[in-house]
């Protein structure tokens, strides 16, 4: 679901802001990053897709530290990346685990010995980084093959060595770029397990781009990228639990599947404590709201005086009498309790309206019962 | 202490042949250096011998010494006016023949030989091989003979060979040979003899223009008695002799000596140019090796810069792939210098010293090779980019 809020918070370990970036000079200038916004929580699992050129590599390296931010803001794990020093931008790089799309192994060095430069620029004991690292590398089925050149690896095995390298200092974030391309279904799915491992229990961000359909399933967001923009970034949990809670309410019970899929991402959740006004009598429409949770009361003013007419809870929703007739607010809504709102704005409300006669006739319908 | 992956060795060790050829270059820039300093000092080492071979703390010569090869003489007279000097403890006139005399062996037509004359009772040599028989110069027309002197003059190498020589002439004259030394030839010397004065002057009747051949000296031999201050009594030597000589300690003129082939010939310069070739040749294999390594790995390195190495850790790596193929090529290179050392003195009878002074010297010049390739093939790896992995 579209996520667009703008407040401070210490749980993400991304927060993009009004990135722009442009490549080549003068003339040559060329955006390739257009007012991207972007907001990952720490131990997401993000997967980035779009064609290529899309410029969702450009945002990857500028999330690590591989290129410096020019336009906007950049915050990885609590530091502010525009305008940082060489030293301040190797200090955040620490932070960050890599795997390349090509493993990238010393053909001179053993898998262990490999693995061995990740941690060196850390202060591991020597018994710490070696069990580290055999620890990383049974992990990921390579128990077998700790002492052995990349020559005498496979592609999928060398691969899986590269992976262990990325991860083997506990980064907090993991910028993966095709990680599982060179591996067989098997030791991909071994991979992700593991991604999905370290994403939960130590809190690891991770950011991977992938064409790879048979890994999205480990996603919690996904990102899609078209010539700059940030076409559709999907909290793809959330984004089921809309679908399913959707599909209780009576009104988006006739919607097909694709169609609740839609509305489901384009919904923008939002929270109001106890005793908030939500919308106001006489306030024009602007959107829909559904009720994820909690209880509001609604209270139309007759005659001079505000009258309670009727509470709607968790499935109940409103605000739609004002976009079906483009009238002003009929109620007043008031938070009677902590409430979770999913909301669509006018034009995506218009935009389901019109995908789907079903729909309208039903919402009709119960506009038409209510008054 | 932690141990750290070896990175710089693996990676220079794990391309064997590539490694084998790297060494086989830079090893040849090592030999070429070594040649070349080598004739360099030879042609000094060689050209001093003789010095080295005399028993002299101070040297008497003509004032218009410059060299041996000057020809400069001086009155035998200052010979004798040199013994009252206070603190001298002998003074004895050497006599010698650069350019004047000629060697020939019944089978050969003549050569010109180098012939060093002396009384075969002053102790004008320290050369062991010359003070053990000098003493048989005492019979006429006799001569000791340089083993070391060019095959051409058929000098015999061993002394018991002595006996089967046959009958040889020096200035048109029989010679007999009676012994033989070790002192060695240099690019204008092919070979030496040793004569009696009395003899030369028999070889050499015409050497002092009409007058006795003996009267004039080539070099007077100064020795200081025990305890001497040896600058005190060049002073005063210089004090009393009148000014047509020039007084030196044995080490000046060995420094005049080697001054006068560095500055006033080519050969110092032409063999310094030796050696800044073999340094550039090794610049050239050195840095064609380091670059290919680095260039075979740039994707490695910048996935380095990517964890968040230092380019500290980078220059650290091109410098310590310079040191390690430094000392590699440097070994073998060394070795096979001291065999062709060998082998040239054997042939040309040149002086080839391979001393610690200049094996350091080499050394040093194969590290600053190595180095400086390096820093020429440090941009390449600092131009990694990370940023061009994904």
């Amino acid at each position: 679901m579209a996520h667009t809020d703008g407040t401070s918070n210490g749980n993400y370990s991304i927060r993009v802001r009004a990135l722009q970036h442009y490549f080549g000079e003068g003339e040559l200038r060329k955006q390739v990053l257009f007012d991207n916004q972007l907001d990952v929580a720490r131990g997401e699992i993000v997967i980035m897709t779009g064609p290529s050129g899309s410029g969702k590599t450009t945002l990857l390296t500028l999330i690590g530290t591989l290129r410096s931010v020019q336009e906007g803001s950049l915050e990885v794990l609590g530091q502010e990346l525009r305008g940082a020093t060489p030293a301040a931008m190797i200090a955040a790089r620490r932070q960050i685990g890599f795997i390349f799309q090509n493993h990238n192994l010393f053909a001179s060095l053993t898998a262990f010995q490999n693995v061995k430069m990740a941690m060196e620029l850390f202060s591991f004991g020597p018994e710490e980084t070696s069990s580290r690292i055999t620890a990383i590398l049974t992990r990921l089925g390579l128990g077998h093959r700790i002492h052995y050149k990349p020559r005498s690896l496979s592609g999928g095995q060398k691969q899986r060595v590269a992976v262990a390298r990325g991860l083997v200092h506990g980064p907090k974030i993991v910028l993966a770029d095709e990680p599982t391309a060179a591996l067989d279904e098997k030791s991909g799915r071994e991979v992700v397990t593991y991604f999905q491992e370290l994403a939960r229990q130590e809190q690891c961000t991770i950011v991977m781009v992938t064409h790879d359909n048979r890994i999205l399933d480990i996603a919690d967001r996904i990102v899609s990228m078209v010539d700059g923009h940030i076409k559709s970034n999907v909290l793809v949990r959330e984004s089921a639990l809309v679908c399913a809670f959707l599909q209780q309410c009576p009104a988006f019970s006739a919607l097909t599947p694709r169609t609740l899929t839609q509305v489901a991402d384009q919904m923008a959740s939002e929270t109001h404590p106890a005793g908030e006004v939500i919308i106001r009598q006489g306030d024009p429409g602007d959107k829909f709201y559904l009720i994820r949770s909690g209880k509001v009361d609604v209270i139309v003013a007759a005659d001079g005086a505000p009258q309670r007419r009727t509470s709607l809870e968790q499935g109940d929703y409103f605000g739609e009498a004002a976009l079906l007739t483009g009238a002003p607010r009929n109620a007043t809504i008031v938070a009677a309790e902590d409430v979770r709102l999913y909301t669509l704005t006018k034009a995506q409300f218009q935009v389901v309206l019109d995908s789907s006669a079903s729909f309208q006739e039903e919402l009709r319908k119960a506009l038409f019962e209510r008054q | 202490m932690r141990r750290r992956v070896p990175l710089v060795w693996k990676n220079l060790t794990h391309h064997r042949q590539r490694l084998l050829i790297a060494v086989c270059g830079v090893g040849f820039a090592v030999v070429l250096m070594f040649t070349e300093i080598g004739f360099r000092n030879a042609l000094f080492d060689s050209t001093v011998k003789i010095f080295r071979d005399l028993d002299a703390d101070v040297i008497v010569a003509s004032k218009a010494y410059y060299s041996l090869i000057s020809q400069e003489t001086f009155s035998r007279r200052r010979i004798e006016q040199a013994r009252g000097c206070p603190g001298v403890g002998g003074v004895f006139p050497l006599y010698v023949e650069m350019f004047g005399a000629a060697w020939k062996n019944p089978d050969h037509v003549a050569i010109p030989i180098r012939v060093l004359a002396c009384d075969p009772a002053d102790p004008v040599f320290s050369n062991p091989g010359i003070r053990q028989c000098i003493a048989a110069l005492s019979q006429p027309d006799t001569a000791i003979v340089d083993r070391q002197s060019k095959p051409k003059y058929g000098f015999p190498d061993a002394p018991t060979e002595l006996l089967g020589l046959r009958g040889a002439e020096l200035c048109s004259r029989s010679v007999r040979v009676v012994g033989s030394f070790a002192m060695g030839c240099d690019f204008m010397i092919d070979g030496t003899v040793i004569v009696s004065s009395a003899s030369l002057a028999g070889y050499r009747p015409l050497r002092a223009w009409g007058k006795d051949p003996l009267s004039v000296v080539d070099l007077g031999i100064v020795q200081v008695v025990k305890g001497a201050d040896v600058r005190k009594v060049i002073e005063d030597l210089r004090r009393i002799l009148p000014p047509d000589v020039s007084i030196d300690s044995k080490e000046a003129f060995v420094a005049r000596e080697i001054r006068f082939w560095n500055d006033s010939t080519p050969v110092g310069y032409v063999f310094f140019l030796g050696v800044v070739i073999g340094f550039l040749v090794g610049v050239v294999i050195c840095y064609q090796i380091i670059y290919a390594d680095i260039s075979d790995h740039m994707a490695e390195f910048a996935t380095l810069k990517a964890m968040g190495y230092r380019n500290r850790y980078f220059i650290g790596f091109i410098l310590g792939e310079a040191l390690y193929l430094s000392v590699l090529s440097f070994v073998p290179g060394l070795l096979i210098s001291a065999a062709i050392y060998q082998g040239l003195a054997r042939v040309t009878g040149l002086l080839m010293l391979l001393t610690v002074p200049r094996a350091a010297l080499v050394f040093s010049l194969t590290l600053a090779m190595c180095t400086f390739s390096g820093a020429l093939a440090m941009r390449k790896v600092l131009a990694a980019d990370p940023a061009d992995l994904f």
